[in-house]
Order: structure tokens, then sequence, then C-alpha cells
């Protein structure tokens, strides 16, 4: 197949999914659109990333859709944790309906509207992110990137409860706001390119473009810019202190949505804060937006800290982790060099792997429990004999411990950090994942082990068993082996973080 | 005549942070709407930028027209107290407000370089003078300041939209406004947002009997 045909399959099939279970009348029709669409996504997904990694970059349109190794890095990932948290949400929502979740609904609207609501926002979600990573237009970039946060809004308010709806409030305006700011950097970026390029047409915010001629940019306005793109991007990612909307939205939303913004979303929010940081490199040199990520990586870690250590919901001691994980990744690209921006695409990999199968867990328990508090959770392993090893097991691998591939990546951005002198921020930056590392894994242990608190030994439907099951390797065989064409992948996103 | 209308727009903004009254707000939204579709007719009038004629025909049809109508009828739908209740009292708004328009016209100036007043590249800015741009950027942060001072959820959404607004304004004013694509895709989204952020309030006032979000604040930690 041809690039411009792989491009094209890969915005359009989530499309045809979308409007596939928009039209379907019953659930397995709608179940049978996500499941394959999202499978055949990820294999436009790979084919994308091979072409990628033949050519350096395929294009479009006149370069109006474009993906070098970057795009086609995040494409990837959001390709793959759609397909695993579609899978999981089968079984899902399955048992929703078992509970009679959707007849408690205080507008009353039933059963399959909700599901279809679910399973037809969820295919354009998923467009909307890969419009992200393969438009090469930054402001069509920004519309994308308001698009993922439209498409998401009602799959936040999905149950109806007041609680979700206050959730999805707060979405919507912070990050209302937060994309206000970052257009306002992308009007500002277009203007100080604006006086080099001396175009009006829509090449003027291609960012192939830009990244050749940043160097003659206008430095006050690209300076504004890139605080503003900060701020914006930064909301959308969850960096503190614009993360308040994070908890709230995590522990609310149905878990596949919530699985979906905290490992894919993310990706597509520090994509377009990448695509501006290497502009801003370029304009007015390293020092400038390095330091400004160091600040806001470290206080997104530190912040974490205290919120892990008294956190009572395992919903949201999640969104607390993703923070922290946001934050040690713009460490990774202010830390610069080499290896902090290899650092960072590794854990942006690594991380899209792991926490899926934690909100997978997280999702079985609380369904299990009907409560997403710790103090209910006790003994977990004794009544869920796949769920609680693997809750264990996917903390472990979060909080950074060897032999699993965070350990690795973290190692990376350490080691990026001491090369390269940022002695005080990457010393504290340990003492901080240290601190999360025994608050998580005190929690989860005490919520997974202990005596057998009496309860009905539930065996989870195979969709939820299998996906939890299969992901659980993915994640033990990433801890030893990185596939050879992966690894150039993330390489190659790395030389394009760092402007090569 | 552009620095005339700019200043309108900005009194426009102002007289909302003043104001007390649900729908005169949203006239006024409207009014603020119909200025800027002016103000984007003559820079692509006397600039020969013809794709501005577009912008400046969906500014008028969305956001002076249709939005304004959308809301009103939310709002009598939902029946709710027609007076705002801010946070903050009005006097101590309007000299917040005068205290933002400095920061606009502070960070305006740092984009004002007179010695390449002559270049070419650089008219827009130039000739339209930064006083537009220090509106935009007043209009921007006066947004921002309403957004966290009013309690009315409606009210938030008028607040991001008079936001939106200002960045609309910067965007003309600085460049002739961005790519035609873009500008429709930020149409797009704008009026979407609209009816996502419509539903919820309609439904927060299902759910919480009010529109105060302020009550919104059952979760924490």
């Amino acid at each position: 197949m041809s690039s411009a045909a792989v491009i094209l399959a890969t915005l359009v099939i989530p499309l045809a999914a979308g409007a596939a279970s928009f039209a379907a009348r019953n659930r397995r029709t709608m179940e049978a659109a996500n499941l394959s669409g999202f499978a055949a996504l990820l294999v436009c997904a790979v084919l994308l990333a091979r072409q990628v990694l033949r050519a350096g970059s395929v294009s479009m349109w006149n370069g109006f859709l474009a993906a070098d190794a970057l795009s086609a890095l995040v494409v990837l990932l959001t390709a793959f944790v759609a397909l695993a948290c579609s899978v999981y949400a089968v079984g899902y929502f399955r048992e929703d309906e078992e509970n009679r979740v959707f007849e408690a609904d205080v507008l009353g609207a039933g059963t399959i509207s909700s599901l279809r609501k679910y399973y037809s926002l969820t295919p354009l979600y998923v467009f909307a992110m890969l419009l992200v990573a393969l438009a090469n237009n930054l402001g069509v970039m920004w519309v994308a990137i308001e698009g993922t946060t439209l498409a998401s809004v009602f799959l936040i308010s999905f149950y109806g409860r007041a609680t979700s709806i206050e959730a999805a409030w707060k979405y919507a305006m912070i990050g209302g706001v937060g994309l206000s700011m970052a257009l306002f950097g992308t009007i500002l970026t277009y203007y100080s390119a604006h006086r080099v390029l001396e175009t009006e047409t829509l090449a003027g915010l291609n960012w192939s473009v830009l990244v050749t001629n940043a160097a003659q940019f206008d430095q006050t306005a690209m300076k504004l810019a890139f605080i503003l793109i900060l701020l914006g991007y930064g909301t959308k990612a969850g960096i503190a202190p614009m993360h308040t909307w994070k908890p709230d939205a995590y522990s609310e939303a149905p878990v596949p949505v919530a699985a979906m913004l905290a490992a894919a979303v993310l990706n597509c929010a520090l994509y377009g804060l990448i695509r501006f940081y290497v502009l801003t490199t370029k304009c007015l040199g390293p020092q400038f937006p390095s330091q400004l990520l160091i600040i806001f990586g470290l206080l997104s870690v530190g912040l974490a800290v205290p919120f892990v250590l008294v956190q009572r919901s395992f919903k949201r001691i999640l969104a607390y982790s993703s923070i922290d994980h946001g934050g040690i990744m713009i460490l990774g690209l202010g830390f610069g060099g080499a290896f902090g921006a290899l650092g960072m695409m590794l854990h942006l990999t690594f991380h899209s792997f792991t926490k899926p199968l934690l909100f997978f867990c997280a999702g079985n328990v609380e369904q299990h429990l009907k409560s997403d508090l710790f103090r209910r959770a006790k003994g977990i392993i004794h009544s869920m004999p796949v769920s609680g090893p693997i809750f264990l097991m996917s903390t472990l691998a979060i909080t950074g411990t060897p032999p699993f591939s965070m350990f690795q990546s973290e190692f990376t951005i350490f080691r990026a950090g001491f090369e390269n002198g940022h002695w005080f921020p990457a010393t504290l930056l340990i003492v901080f994942l240290v601190a999360i590392f025994i608050g998580f894994l005190v929690h989860v242990a005490k919520l997974v082990l202990g005596a057998d608190p009496g309860l009905p030994r539930v065996d989870t439907s195979p969709w939820k068993k299998y996906s939890l099951i299969g992901l659980a390797c993915v994640i033990l065989v990433l801890g030893f082996w990185l596939p050879g064409p992966l690894f150039q992948l993330i390489r190659g996103a790395a030389l394009v973080a760092r402007g090569q | 005549m552009i620095t005339l209308m700019a200043a309108f727009v900005l009194v426009l903004q102002i007289a909302m942070v003043g104001q007390r009254w649900l729908v005169t707000n949203i006239r006024v939204f409207a009014a603020q709407s119909f200025l800027l579709a002016g103000i984007a007719n003559t820079i692509a009038y006397f600039n020969h930028a013809p794709h501005l004629y577009i912008a400046a025909f969906l500014t008028f049809t969305l956001k002076a027209v249709i939005l304004p109508v959308v809301l009103e009828r939310l709002v009598r739908r939902i029946d709710i107290g027609q007076e705002i209740a801010p946070l903050v009292n009005v006097p101590l708004s309007l000299l917040i407000s005068g205290g933002l328009t400095t920061v606009g016209y502070v960070v305006a100036a740092s984009f004002h370089r007179p010695e390449e007043a002559t270049s070419a590249a650089n008219v827009s800015v130039t000739n339209l003078g930064h006083n537009t741009l220090a509106v935009a950027v007043s209009l921007f942060l006066i947004g921002f300041y309403m957004m966290i001072t009013r309690r009315k959820a409606i009210m938030q959404v008028l607040a991001l939209l008079s936001l939106e607004n200002g960045l609309f304004l910067a965007a003309i004013s600085l460049t002739y406004g961005m790519p035609l694509i873009v500008e429709l895709g930020i149409f797009f989204d704008l009026l979407v947002a609209v009816m996502v952020l419509g539903i919820l309030v309609y439904r927060i006032q299902e759910t919480f009997d009010s529109m105060d979000v302020s009550k919104l604040s059952r979760l924490r930690g």
C-alpha cells in the first residue's frame, strides 16, 4: 500500500467504526464494530510505522497530513491503547449491564443508548487523537486536540451521577481555558513565523516548514508563545498546577475511557508540546524552554507525592500517578541531550503499555466491591485470583521497579539529568519517585494481600480476564526484550524531539 | 477606525464585567461579536485579505446571531434566576479589569518595534497599531478573570466565548487571521463546544437544581 493510502486508512477506519456503532441496533454489533475497527487500526499503525522507518517521513496532500517517527510512534501507541481498551470495554460494560448500572441513570437513558454513546464517541475520540499526530499544520493540530476534549466530555459524564457531571464540567472548562491559551500560543507562533515566511497560505503553519526557518523567528513572540503553549497543552496533559481536572475525571469516567485519557491523550498533549519545544529550541536555544520544563516537571512529580501517600481511592491514585509520569516525561525533555529525549520517548512508550493495565485492574476491583475506596478493599487476592496479582505486578511496573521496563526509561532520564549538570532536579526527582513508590506499593499491597475477607470468588468475564493477561504478558516481555523496529522508532522519535 | 472599534469592543467587555443581568450579558456579547466581525471586514477591505471576509461572516453568523440565540433559549428554558451574583462585587471587578487592561498594553508594547515600522512584512502590527493587540490581550485576560469569578455555569461559558473573541482579535490584528482551514476548524470547534457545554449546563441544572458551580465541590483529594 502507498503511504497516502495508509495515512488515510488510519484516519478513516475509526470514523467508520464510530458511524457503524452509531447506526447499530444491538450491543453485539457495536462491540464488533469497535473491536474490528481498532484491530484494523492497529494493523494500519504498524504499516505506517514500517513505512516511516523505511522512508524517514511520509506526507500527503501537499504536506497537510504528514508522519515522521514521532507521529508514527504516537499513532502506534494510540492504536494499541484503543484496541486494549475496546477489548476490556466489552467485558466491563457487560458487567455494568448485569449490575443494572444503566437503569439507575437519573435521566433514564436506557442501556442501549448508553452503550451507543460509548461505542460511537470512543472511535471519534480516537480519530481526534490520530489527527493530532498526523496533522502537519499546527492550527489543525490545535483543532484536533480541542476535538479530543469535546468528544470525551460526554464519556466522562457517562454514568450521569451528580459527581460525574461535576467532573465533566471541570474537565470541559479547565480544558477549554487551557486550550484557549494554547491557541493564543499558536497564533503567536504564526505571527513570529509570518514575518519570515511572508506567506498567508496554509503552509505558514506547517510544522515541517516552520522547523526549517525557526532560527529567524521573532524571539519575543516565540518566548511568549512557548509559555502559553506549555500552560495550554500542559493543562491537557495534566501537568501541575493545571492538573486539577484529572483526579475527578479519572475517578468518574468509565474505566476504558479513563485508561485512554491516561495512556493516549497524555501522549497527544505531550506530542503538541514537543512540536513547539523543537521550534522554541531552534529559535531561542535550549536554555529557556528547558528551564520551564524542569520547573513544571518537578512541580508535577512533587505534587503527586503527598496525594499518593494519603490517597483514599484506588482510582484517584492512578490520576496522581499519571500526573507524576507526565512530569517525569517533560523532565526528560527538559534535561535535554540525547539521553533526555530518548528517556522521554521510552517512558512515553512504556507508560502507554503499563497504565491501561492498572486501570483495568482497578476497574475490576471496583466493579467487584462497588466502591473505589482503599479501606473497603482488603485481601482481594482471595476473591480475585487474576486481577489481584496483576494489580500488584502492574503497580511494581508503573513505579519503575526492575525488571520492568519503566525502570530503564527512568534510569535513562536520571542519567540525562546528571550528565547535563542538572544535579539538583535529578536528585530531587529520585527522592520524589522513591516516596511515590513506597506510598503506591503500600496502598496496593494492603489492597491485594492480607486475610481473606470472605467475599465470593469472582471469575471475571473472559474479555476482562484475557485483556488483563494479554497486557501483563506484553509488559513482562518488554521488561526483557524491546523489539528492534520499535526501538528504532523510539530512537527516531527522540531525534525528532531534539530537532534533528 | 479599527482602533475605535477595538476600543468599543473593550468597553463592551468591561460592561460585561459590570453587568448584573444574564440576558443583557448575552446581548452585550452579541454586540461585541458584531463589532469584531466589523473589524475583520475592515481589515479585509483595507489590506486585501479576502479570506478574512469569510472569517468575518462566520463570526457574525455564529457568534453574533446563532450562539446568543441558543444561549438565550437555554436561559429561558431552564428559567434560572436572572441575576448573576458574582463572587467579587462590581466596583472591585471593574477596577481589576482596568488593571488587566494595563497589563494588556504592557504585553502589547513588547511587540512594538518602531525601527521596523517601514518593513513591509511588519505592516500588520504597525498599521493596525498595537492598540488592537493590547485590546485583544485585555479581552483575553478579562475573560479569564470573569471565568474565575462567575458562579453561574452559563456565565462561565460566556466568559470562555469572550476570551475566544480576544483570541480572534489577536489573530486578525497580528497576522490578518489564521489560514482559512484553521479558522474554519476553530469555528467548528467553538460551535460544538457551545453545544456540549449547553447540554452540560442543562444537566447541571437538572441534577443540582441550580447553576451555581460552587456547588460542584464533592470531588476532593
